[in-house]
């Protein structure tokens, strides 16, 4: 299999992996599919697998797909190889010093060398974060967060775990043209119609308002927006009819 | 090799709400005005039409709109004793760029003083004596409400404000705030309508003997021509306020009310992308004499004034007149001097609600202010004997936008990340409505702004440096304040959950990192005393008489109000007496 | 399965009586009740068509039957059908607009406030007022069902500099004149947002020219808070022509949507 394929990165999750989380339901959808045959533009498939296995812990397939279903890696691996990567909106003049968590991100690094660096220490000490059980990898997720127990060298723990969560929820919530929300996953689970809003007629009403989510490359007519991964649409979700 | 260039009658630093006023005002009396804007021109027809302006990565998390830290920041800690850090990436406050400046990004909650905040040193000793303002730096504004009325009337009128006058020439009418001061006038439209989360809020509050309001909007409800002759249509509800253009000519922005109709005046040019470095002064230091900048092909260049007005961000504003040497900068050890003294920020707690099926939120439907409110427990609306605080704040349902990369409610109890947290975020988001405890803040001794001497900006100066953390009166005021919202809350019917946030609460600093409010006030503060005002009482410099500075860096503490309205009540004040005074006759209007 | 029961029983049910060949036009025009039985299981075609709750199969038939000029008070005398198709495409006199896959609630407010007087329109009027409130959600829900054909509605020639100005007032307005471009509310590409806002996109120039003259005019102000007289006010006459020339020639998207033959049971799987 080609080193670029999502779809190879994705099945080296394995068994213990994404299924094992959510019990019953088999993966049916390949978190990649929009990208697969595309190279990564930022991760190698090791980064690209923690990624996916520790965003689906954070945000699990349920009647909605998981994060990576959702297009979440392929979002942040956009992200990190762009401006926001790059550290576009961040101050990096040094020196860099001693700190309270009052004064926000002061990482030597812009976030994509934060993340890399990162994922690089963390699998250092010989554990695969998508070799763990669920268990396993909600323990790393919640040390991760707390900055307990994790010795990462000069990246916090924290500020490595936020810039993920962040991404994450931003690659699972933000408009399509991105990359993540794949066929609006993150909108239709809460019910947000998207980018085109018109409500002057609606506002004072105590119902609901069902209206289809429209991101703004929306295609006219279609459930789908444009994508950068413009191609096939990706499959619905039909839990149980498939083995992981 | 700096250029200079043939002088003109006016500078002006920055093309926001003050910068453009200021221009407007001046260009029609007969001055030649140069307005200089570090950003990028822009228009709200071109620039911020949707659907691409409703682009939450791009605009909310990415804040497109918003100043460069890598070009210019400030650094920041909490207490004098710790070293000061950049704040590398904006978080708490976001100050803007470009045409319009941060009045492109705004909600458009637009009030005005109660007549106890332009007085709050005099009035709080008469009422309850000078102890409670013991270890405060707070102080009267040195002008009155009657007098700023009608400027702040004008720019309601500027906007096309919504609301319903609670005090008109001294009536109280039903519907409004009856706390208000006295207008002369009422809204120049009718106020916008409350979604359902807010007639609940509305009907809870009422029963409970409050006086509940519709938030005065510059959200406009109905097609509207200001003064100016600009045209405004009505607000579409679209959930995209904060953060975002308006590309529907619907938030009152100071591109489509005043930009739009003095663009072609002959006495008016605008250099866009050019960076002012500092004020340049005369040899004697009585007066200045203009302003030197980088343009936007990278050459320095110095613009001769016969006036210069700084209508920067007020935090740039301040930064602006410690690298010039404008004043005396404010030393917390002495409490000698004037600049970067009385920096004050805006004291900010929520109570999120809970509801259940019965009633639909929508979240997504809503704009910049669109709010149900109570000044019950604003200002000195509330009798503070004994509570060992001064100051309050409003509480208000506001129902402003329900984009899902930053809105997503959870009840108390909810894991903050996993299955459980994908739950309640997916059962919730639809049926919630946060109230906002909008408090003051007062100014204190140690509160301060002043110039970093480690780190510097892209352009080599040093960054401004904040010391600044929630003084123990703002964290009382703000329990108290959150404790009557939370108690509405706990009243509303089909609530099932109940949440409390406070971002001044006991045993917390006051951290950069969550949004608050884009709400920084003071460090040139507005007064009658050259020992306790940067500025006199129409804004003029003590120091240096042909200076004018404008916004929030005037307020000598922060009342709990949104600081719009009163900051641009006192521009127009300022060019009032610029026009019908100091210009045909420049000299300080005020002896120190 | 939906159980659609043949027109001829609706008409006999409801005692309705109208001429053979306006039944004639019904299945010599109209979809078949099997294909907006399939269309109805798309949810971007539901929402368009959903004014108060779904329409289910008697509101779909109601809606054919009252379009065909058939209604409890006798209809209006005339039926939908005469002047807008039963296909809903109506014609190119400026009088006529298409109503095929128009938002639904748009439709049935304009027929309240045709009834009302809200909208003023001589011919309009009558006919709306003469409709019962079911009625007029089913027709409007019968033709917002419909799907937005792609055929030409523009009348000739015209200069290519005019339809790029009236495409750059449709994309992104005009800061000079203080013009907010129109896709800001009429959905991707002109296409409608419903329920409330109309598609532009292959509407008839003559129609959309007219009615921003009368918004111009302050004769039509029904839109919510009016902000169609603030912006038609700002628009010059060839402005107007501008842009109306420019939709009538932007093929509605609407009728890229490949309804699927199957997978019917998953709502909202394209």
């Amino acid at each position: 299999m080609p080193e670029f394929s999502r779809r190879a990165a994705l099945m080296q999750l394995g068994a213990a992996g994404l299924a094992a989380m959510t019990p019953g339901a088999a993966i049916s959808q390949n978190p990649f599919a929009s990208f697969d045959a595309k190279p990564w533009a930022f991760l190698t498939p090791d980064e690209a697998r923690f990624l996916a296995a520790l965003s689906d812990v954070l945000i699990p397939q349920d009647a909605f797909p998981s994060a990576s279903q959702a297009g979440v890696v392929d979002f942040i691996d956009l992200q990190l190889a762009g401006p926001y990567g790059k550290g576009a909106d961040l101050y990096l003049q040094g020196p860099f010093g001693e700190a309270t968590p009052e004064q926000g991100y002061q990482a030597p690094y812009p976030p994509a060398t934060l993340i890399r660096e990162g994922i690089a220490r963390f699998e250092a000490s010989g554990t695969r974060l998508a070799d763990l059980d669920a268990s396993g990898r909600e323990d790393v997720a919640r040390r991760l967060s707390e900055g307990e127990g994790v010795d990462l060298g000069d990246v916090p723990a924290q500020t490595l775990f936020d810039e993920i969560w962040s991404l994450v929820k931003e690659g699972y919530f933000a408009d399509p043209i991105y990359g993540g929300n794949k066929d609006y996953a993150g909108w239709r689970m809460v019910g947000f119609p998207g980018a085109h809003a018109y409500y002057t007629d609606f506002i004072g009403r105590n119902a609901p308002y069902r209206a289809p989510p429209r991101g703004i490359a929306h295609v006219p007519g279609r459930s789908r927006s444009a994508s950068p991964a413009r191609g096939r649409p990706a499959a619905p979700i039909h839990p149980a009819t498939e083995e992981g | 090799m700096v250029t200079e260039l043939p002088k003109t009658d006016v500078v002006i630093v920055g093309a926001g709400w003050t910068g453009l006023a200021a221009a407007k005002e001046l260009a029609d009396a007969g001055q030649r005005c140069v307005v200089i804007e570090r950003g990028d021109w822009r228009h709200d027809a071109t620039s911020f039409g949707a659907p691409e302006e409703h682009d939450e990565l791009k605009y909310a998390r990415r804040k497109g709109h918003m100043i460069d830290t890598p070009i210019k920041t400030l650094s920041f800690r909490n207490t004098s004793d710790q070293t000061a850090r950049p704040i590398r990436r904006l978080g708490s406050f976001l100050p803007g760029k470009g045409l319009g400046g941060a009045g492109i990004h705004w909600n458009g909650q637009l009030w005005r003083p109660l007549e106890s905040d332009l007085s709050m040193r005099s009035h709080y000793t008469e009422r309850y004596g000078a102890a409670v303002l013991e270890g405060t730096n707070v102080q009267d504004w040195g002008v009155s409400y009657d007098e700023l009325e009608p400027h702040l009337d004008f720019f309601d009128r500027v906007c096309g404000t919504a609301g319903v006058a609670g005090n008109l020439n001294g009536e109280i009418r039903e519907g409004g705030n009856p706390f208000e001061g006295p207008r002369s006038a009422d809204y120049p439209n009718p106020p916008m309508t409350p979604s359902p989360p807010l007639q609940r809020f509305r009907d809870t509050a009422r029963a409970m003997g409050y006086h509940p309001f519709q938030m005065p909007s510059a959200n406009v409800t109905r097609a509207y021509e200001n003064p100016y002759g600009a045209q405004l249509h009505p607000c579409t509800y679209c959930g995209f306020c904060e953060r975002f253009g308006c590309g529907y000519f619907a938030k009152a922005d100071p591109i489509i009310c005043i930009y739009d109709v003095v663009k072609d005046h002959e006495n008016f040019e605008l250099r866009m992308n050019s960076h002012v470095l500092r004020v340049e002064t005369s040899a004697d230091g009585k007066t200045a004499t203009g302003v030197r900048y980088i343009d936007a092909r990278g050459r320095e260049v110095f613009q001769p004034a016969d006036t210069v007005c700084l209508n920067a961000y007020a935090l740039w504003n301040v930064h602006l007149m410690l690298v010039s040497g404008l004043g005396t900068p404010y030393d917390p050890k002495t409490g000698q001097g004037t600049v970067g003294r009385n920096y004050a920020y805006q004291t900010m707690a929520a109570v999120s609600v809970f509801f259940d099926e019965e009633v639909w939120s929508n979240p997504f439907m809503g704009a910049g202010a669109l709010g149900m409110t109570i000044d019950d427990f604003n200002g000195d609306n509330f009798d503070h004997t004994g509570l060992g605080f001064v100051g309050g704040g409003y509480i208000s349902a506001n129902q402003t936008n329900g984009r899902p990369i930053n809105y997503q409610p959870t009840p108390p109890g909810t894991p903050s990340w996993g299955a459980e947290w994908k739950r309640a975020v997916r059962e919730n988001y639809l049926h919630h409505v946060s109230l906002a405890c909008h408090g003051s803040s007062v100014a204190v001794p140690q509160n301060h702004l002043d110039l970093d001497p480690t780190y510097v900006d892209d352009f080599g100066q040093p960054l401004l440096r904040m010391t600044f953390d929630f003084p123990e009166n703002d964290r009382k005021m703000s329990a108290y304040v959150l404790s009557k919202a939370e108690e509405i809350a706990r009243n509303m019917d089909n609530v099932r959950a109940v949440g409390t946030s406070n971002n001044a609460a006991e045993g917390q600093g006051y951290s950069v990192v969550p949004y608050q409010t884009t709400h920084n006030t003071g460090g040139a503060v507005i007064g009658t005393d050259p020992a306790t005002s940067v500025v006199n009482r129409y804004g003029q410099m003590w120091d240096h008489h042909n200076v004018f500075v404008f916004g929030a860096c005037l307020f000598p503490q922060n009342l709990g109000y949104n600081p719009t309205g009163p900051l641009m009540g006192l521009a127009y004040w300022t060019l009032e007496h610029m026009k019908t005074d100091y210009l045909a006759n420049p000299r300080p209007l005020m002896d120190a | 399965m939906r159980n659609f029961r043949k027109t001829a029983v609706v008409l006999l049910s409801l005692g309705m009586g109208f001429g053979v060949a306006l039944q004639a036009q019904d299945f010599a025009g109209g979809l078949g009740n099997a294909e907006l039985e399939r269309r109805l299981g798309v949810e971007s075609v539901l929402f368009n068509a959903t004014i108060k709750d779904a329409p289910d199969d008697d509101m779909i038939e109601l809606g054919r039957l009252v379009a065909m000029g058939g209604a409890e008070n006798g209809g209006s005398g005339m039926a939908c059908i005469t002047c807008h198709g039963v296909e809903g495409h109506g014609d190119g006199s400026g009088a006529f607009p298409r109503l095929d896959g128009q938002a639904g609630w748009y439709l049935y407010k304009q027929l309240n406030d045709y009834a009302s007087g809200a909208r003023p329109n001589r011919v309009m009027s009558g006919i709306a007022e003469r409709l019962t409130e079911p009625e007029r959600e089913a027709v409007s829900a019968y033709y917002a069902a419909l799907p937005a054909g792609t055929f030409d509605t523009a009348r000739g020639r015209i200069d290519g500099t005019l339809l790029q100005w009236g495409g750059q007032l449709a994309a992104v307005g005009s800061a000079e004149k203080g013009i907010p471009a129109c896709v800001n509310c009429h959905g991707p590409q002109g296409t409608g947002l419903p329920p409330s806002v109309p598609y532009l996109a292959g509407q008839y120039a003559g129609y959309m020219e007219l009615q921003l003259t009368l918004w111009q005019d302050g004769v039509r102000d029904n839109d919510a808070m009016n902000v169609m007289e603030a912006i038609a006010r700002k628009m010059s006459e060839e402005d107007i022509r501008a842009v109306s020339e420019y939709y009538a020639r932007v093929a509605n998207p609407a009728e890229m949507e490949a309804i699927p033959a199957r997978e019917l049971d998953a709502p909202g799987a394209q």
